[in-house]
């Protein structure tokens, strides 16, 4: 063997030892790792439908059942303000009158309406039931917060009489969560903090509102006036109304405007008037969150308005959908 | 073109000719007619174990996750989109497979971080999910990654001494190895033949061909 064919030989060999990883990527057709699209949906459709499933369920069992477990349930199934709700519901679910007690105490198979697109938190579903006992359709926002956290019922709402909702986009594609208001003719938490000015009694101008009038809030305004009228011997009446911190959630439609989910406290304060006392027994709810049937100094009565708002892209004002406003907290001295 | 350079290019071909079927026989006998390559690890140090995409999904067909415990305990197998599972594993002890080897059919471990593994069992991000006794099991398809998978004992507590052995099949593997045998071997067989008729005629200077003698009468 010549010196120059060893040469040639040991090139050969050398070449093919180092492709010949190469080689065999290729027949098993090896390659490198896909990039993350960040635009896509991080949980499938069974996910979301197992998710909804399981909300539901265990908001069902907590409001039919008690004890521990039930608690347990509720926590399983809700968080935040609808979890104070949906504790709250439970209390005086014996002083309820029919029809205002959960929906989910009768079984029945949520629609989703849209699920997250991209891989940022927070996340949220929204799903719609018809209540059994109703004709009005009620809205759930569930919120994922990070990544351990499951989705949990965060807010609901009954829609009005005579409103609709625009489509969402595809559940394949996932709804964008929309941060700060960009895209939208007012920014939800401004829209929110407004709103939330505008029901206060006594009554406060709000200047260029950013929502149309709703039946909603004029129901509330005419109650307070009423009882302020009622009580005006025995005691002064106000009503305040504070937005949530962090209970405001705006997901874009598929023709650009936006669902803006939020939650207002109510606080309906009650200052009795010197050498008065006040019998709150026919006030059931009062009885039951204060087993208090007099009071002589003070009382409040607090409410949470879960209120879901659908905001125009460009033009226009915003329009309410749905309301719900659950008693969740009493107090008298 | 001249002798030698044409037996040197012979040697040329026939040595690729022959490592193409040398490769070739090699990978499918190591695929077999199934076309499945199999690697296995079992793991040493406590925690979860964790397949990156890198491995997970380095390859465009399914890949079957297999883990087992030798005492029979929980385990629960999931899989997530890789930025929710990074989130969730955070800096808790894991062992993550880090290198795999073929035809060995081993896997190399990489242990990290320190602590206990937490809201694994109740985060909503896990696209897939089996939990058994003893044994779970799963076929992750491609093209939803990248994605991460995650072997824990499902209740809590650590996981030691798991076996885990990922598995990639595709028939076609073992055709396309048999193919590269076949030609590789007919390119060798081509260029031996070549050389077998080009060899040189005379001997060497050591030893001499003899020359044929012409006979007188």
């Amino acid at each position: 063997m010549t010196r120059r064919f060893r040469v040639i030989l040991l090139s050969i060999v050398t070449a093919m030892s180092v492709t010949g990883c190469g080689a065999a990527h290729a027949v098993l057709g090896i390659h490198g790792q896909p990039r993350a699209n960040p635009s896509s949906v991080p949980l499938t459709l069974d996910q979301a439908k197992n998710i909804l499933t399981r909300d539901f369920t265990a908001a069902q069992q907590g409001e039919t059942t008690a004890g521990a477990a039930a608690r347990a349930a509720l926590r399983t199934a809700y968080t935040g303000e609808a979890l104070r709700a949906a504790n709250a519901r439970v209390k005086l679910a014996s002083v309820q009158p029919t029809g205002t007690v959960s929906p989910l105490l009768a079984p029945q198979q949520p629609r989703l309406l849209a699920v997250p697109r991209g891989f940022g938190f927070p996340r949220v579903i929204l799903a719609q039931t018809v209540a059994s006992e109703g004709p009005l359709p009620i809205l759930y926002l569930l919120t994922s917060p990070d990544a351990a956290t499951p989705y949990r019922i965060s807010a609901s709402a009954t829609m009005l009489l005579a409103t609709s909702l625009k489509p969402f986009d595809p559940l394949a594609k996932g709804s964008q969560l929309v941060i700060d208001g960009e895209g939208l003719v007012v920014a939800p938490a401004a829209l929110l903090k407004a709103y939330a000015a505008g029901m206060a009694f006594p009554a406060k101008a709000v200047t260029n509102p950013p929502f149309t009038a709703d039946v909603f809030s004029a129901q509330v305004r005419a109650k307070a006036a009423s009882v302020a009228k009622g009580v005006a011997a025995q005691a002064r009446f106000s009503q305040v109304h504070q937005v949530v911190p962090g209970s405001v959630y705006a997901v874009r439609q598929a023709s650009g405007d936006a669902i803006v989910f939020g939650v207002i406290e109510r606080t309906d304060s009650f200052a009795v008037k010197s050498g008065q006392a006040v019998n709150t027994a026919a006030n059931k709810e009062f009885v039951l969150l204060t087993g208090r049937k007099r009071v002589t100094k003070s009382a409040t009565i607090t409410r949470l308005e879960f209120v879901v708002f659908a905001v125009p892209r460009s033009t226009g004002q915003a329009t309410l959908v749905a309301a719900s406003d659950p008693v969740v907290a009493g107090s008298g001295s | 073109m001249p002798a030698a350079v044409r037996r040197v290019l012979g040697v040329v071909v026939l040595v690729l000719g022959g490592a193409l079927a040398i490769f070739g026989a090699w990978n499918a006998v190591s695929l077999g007619p199934s076309g499945e390559a199999r690697f296995s690890v079992t793991s040493k140090d406590p925690g979860a174990l964790v397949v990156q995409p890198d491995i997970l999904n380095s390859v465009g067909v399914p890949v079957r996750i297999t883990a087992r415990r030798g005492d029979g305990g929980g385990v629960r197998l999931v899989v997530a989109p890789s930025t929710d599972a990074r989130a969730i594993l955070a800096r808790s002890a894991v062992s993550t497979v880090s290198g795999v080897h073929f035809p060995a059919g081993t896997l190399d471990l990489r242990a990290s971080g320190v602590g206990a593994l937490t809201g694994i069992s109740t985060a909503d991000v896990w696209r897939l999910s089996a939990k058994d006794a003893g044994t779970a099991q799963l076929v992750v398809n491609q093209g939803r990654g990248p994605e991460t998978a995650v072997v824990t004992s499902g209740d809590g507590t650590a996981l030691r001494g798991v076996t885990m052995t990922l598995t990639w099949a595709d028939s076609a593997w073992f055709f396309d190895a048999l193919a590269v045998a076949v030609i590789g071997s007919i390119v060798a067989a081509f260029a031996l033949g070549d050389l077998w008729n080009t060899r040189p005629q005379g001997g060497s200077p050591m030893h001499p061909r003899p020359r044929r003698g012409r006979v007188t009468t």
